[in-house]
């Protein structure tokens, strides 16, 4: 069995890097991408369907309203004063506090959920990141048999890719450590 | 002998983006930090001034009866304003998919955060009793009180601080992928500072997809917000019975003063800073022609509200209403309401001209006048209706102490240092957004305005 290697493709165009993951996804090759910004092609391209952080935000959401019924109801029947001959439980005013707390609620499971699944804060450096994917290239790393690299490094070449590094996952390993 | 002007470049690369924000982020000058001195003197003026109040109570201001609502709560209500075209620009316009947000809408998003910050400090100024600020908030305590949630004073309080904290949350998610780029290429405790700040992110395909997801239903959460708390805010006046207070369109009046405000203020911001880091390659005309368009539009709602307020004043025929519109415009501060007519209402109809929209130094002085015309509206409502209220016997005059004076242009001062200090130690311009949108910004720099249409 031939070692695992780190392949490291750089493109100058976000087209190039769309050509590649297309062609890398019709081969069946498992990768990662890199991008400077936040590319409605590029996710498409990949097609890994849409994120989990909505849910979240929804629980959130649900948790926020719910949270805003218990706050105002509970408080309202612990201080238990007539006043202006309304009811104690006073449902108009009481919707803006539930409003209030659904977006508080829903916003911040939106940031936590992010963070969650983004896997942030991240301490380890990721195999295949160079500082010019946060900047002006984009990248693709593909990790594989050193036997099949040249089919790989063909098909990326082929999309345009204008650089091609092969890295060493264990010498990172080393290093890092 | 004059410097010669460096033609601008019409066809920036990502690279070019990258470059022209680090250049804003390199260490600043003396002069920066003379700046930073000055208003930080001004913020102490007032910070003294404040403890003074604090220890003296609120007799050394000019609040008196009737008029216990005056410059403090103009001051919150203003920045509360200032706060929603961050909003605007950042969420509503992000959902619409608004071309000529990207260059502008973290200045934006950081005017909000910053205007809300300031604007939270006015309630607890105007407390007597700061100390006793968290009676606002529900707590288990042992004499079973609890906040009036039929109180628009404690919708304020819940609508306000979910503002700060929604508003803090979007601009840090924001910030993440330009404080990565920034960390990449910093030396020394700058490094750590945005390695910290981007908490490891590389921006690979799955941080992207969630990154997205997060920041487009941030913006579908914060729009509703946006409209809400400037509803909320005019609720602290509609819903009390006082003549000049009590309406019913208050809420959209406030909102649409909110962004006429606050789209002012992101000008009168903007104008000075394209100029003083040399931004005309990313903030174009087409840009300033675009917020002038939203505070013409802005401006003509807020018009409307006040000829609709006038003619259900004088259909209403209310004595005390009726009362109360004449000596707001021709009592004491007739004189400020006109100013504020002037400001909100007419100079803007300057900007249906494409010229002016363009011209950087007529839209300052304008965008000028719309900030001192939202103030004086606030003032004029809350200050001119308090003073003439249903019983003439207890009509007063509301003159300013130098404490609120001072403490408002502490404010003042205390926003724009934070604001400043942003600027020179975080992307003030949105590289990864720009980057997105750079066939945009090189149609707008070919063309000089219009992109798509010339």
């Amino acid at each position: 069995m031939s070692a695992e290697i780190e392949l490291v493709g750089t493109f100058a165009e976000e087209e190039e890097c769309v050509h590649a993951v297309d062609a890398l996804k019709r081969n069946g090759i498992a990768f990662r991408v890199f991008s400077p910004i936040p590319s409605e092609h590029l996710l498409h391209a990949i097609g890994r369907g849409l994120s989990p952080v909505r849910a979240f935000v929804l629980i959130g959401g649900i948790a926020g309203v719910l949270t805003g019924i218990a706050v105002t109801v509970g408080t309202s029947w612990e201080w238990n004063l007539v006043v202006g001959g309304k009811p104690v439980v006073s449902w108009p005013p009481f919707i803006i506090i539930m409003f209030e707390l659904m977006i508080l609620f829903g916003g911040l499971s939106a940031a936590a959920s992010f963070f969650l699944f983004a896997h942030l804060p991240q301490l380890d450096p990721i195999p295949g990141y160079s500082e010019r994917f946060g900047a002006d290239r984009f990248g693709i790393a593909v990790a594989c048999e050193e036997a099949d690299s040249a089919k790989i490094e063909a098909l990326m070449r082929e999309a345009g890719a204008e650089e091609i590094a092969h890295e060493d996952p264990r010498a990172r390993t080393l290093e890092a450590h | 002998m004059a410097a010669a002007i460096e033609p601008i470049n019409t066809n920036p690369t990502y690279a070019d983006i990258d470059r022209g924000v680090h250049r804003i982020m390199a260490p600043p000058g003396l002069l920066f930090w003379a700046w930073i001195g000055f208003c930080a003197t001004l913020v102490a003026i007032a910070a003294a001034l404040w403890t003074r109040q604090i220890y003296e109570g609120l007799g050394v201001t000019g609040l008196r009866q009737p008029t216990m609502w005056a410059v403090y709560i103009t001051n919150f209500v203003f920045w509360v304003g200032i706060a929603h075209s961050g909003t605007l620009i950042s969420a509503i316009l992000y959902l619409f998919r608004t071309r000529w947000r990207t260059a502008v809408y973290r200045a934006a998003e950081t005017m909000t955060l910053f205007a809300v910050a300031t604007a939270g400090l006015f309630p607890l100024i105007h407390l007597g009793r700061v100390w006793n600020a968290y009676w606002l908030l529900p707590y288990p305590n042992e004499r079973y009180l609890q906040p009036n949630f039929r109180s628009p004073l404690v919708w304020d309080a819940f609508a306000v601080s979910t503002y700060l904290t929604i508003s803090a949350t979007f601009l840090v998610m924001g910030l993440i992928p330009d404080v990565a780029n920034a960390r990449d290429v910093a030396k020394g405790w700058r490094k750590i500072f945005y390695s910290i700040l981007s908490f490891g992110w590389r921006g690979t395909d799955e941080q992207w997809r969630h990154f997205q997801m997060m920041y487009l239903l941030l913006a579908g959460l914060a729009t509703p917000l946006v409209i809400s708390v400037h509803s909320v805010v005019s609720w602290d006046f509609a819903m009390a019975q006082l003549p000049g207070w009590h309406s019913t369109i208050f809420a959209p009046y406030f909102v649409a003063g909110a962004i006429l405000s606050g789209v002012a203020m992101v000008l009168t911001l903007l104008i000075p800073m394209r100029r003083l880091l040399n931004l005309k390659e990313f903030i174009t005309p087409w840009h300033l022609d675009n917020l002038a368009k939203v505070i013409l539009l802005t401006s003509l709602v807020v018009s409307y509200s006040y000829i609709t307020e006038t003619f259900m004043t004088w259909y209403g025929q209310d004595q005390y209403e009726v009362v109360t519109f004449q000596m707001r415009y021709f009592g004491p501060y007739g004189p400020l309401f006109w100013l504020m007519v002037w400001g909100n209402c007419v100079l803007p109809l300057a900007l249906f001209s494409p010229r002016i929209r363009r011209s950087t130094i007529p839209l300052f002085i304008i965008t000028i006048f719309v900030n001192i015309g939202m103030w004086l509206e606030r003032f004029v409502i809350f200050a001119g209706s308090l003073t003439t209220n249903f019983i003439p016997s207890q009509w007063g005059f509301y003159r300013p102490s130098i404490t609120e004076i001072m403490i408002t242009v502490g404010s003042f001062a205390w926003f724009l240092m934070l604001f400043s200090l942003f600027t020179r130690y975080l992307p003030i311009i949105s590289m990864t957004e720009l980057k997105e949108g750079i066939r945009w910004l090189r149609q707008s720099l070919r063309d000089d305005y219009y992109p798509g249409i010339r």
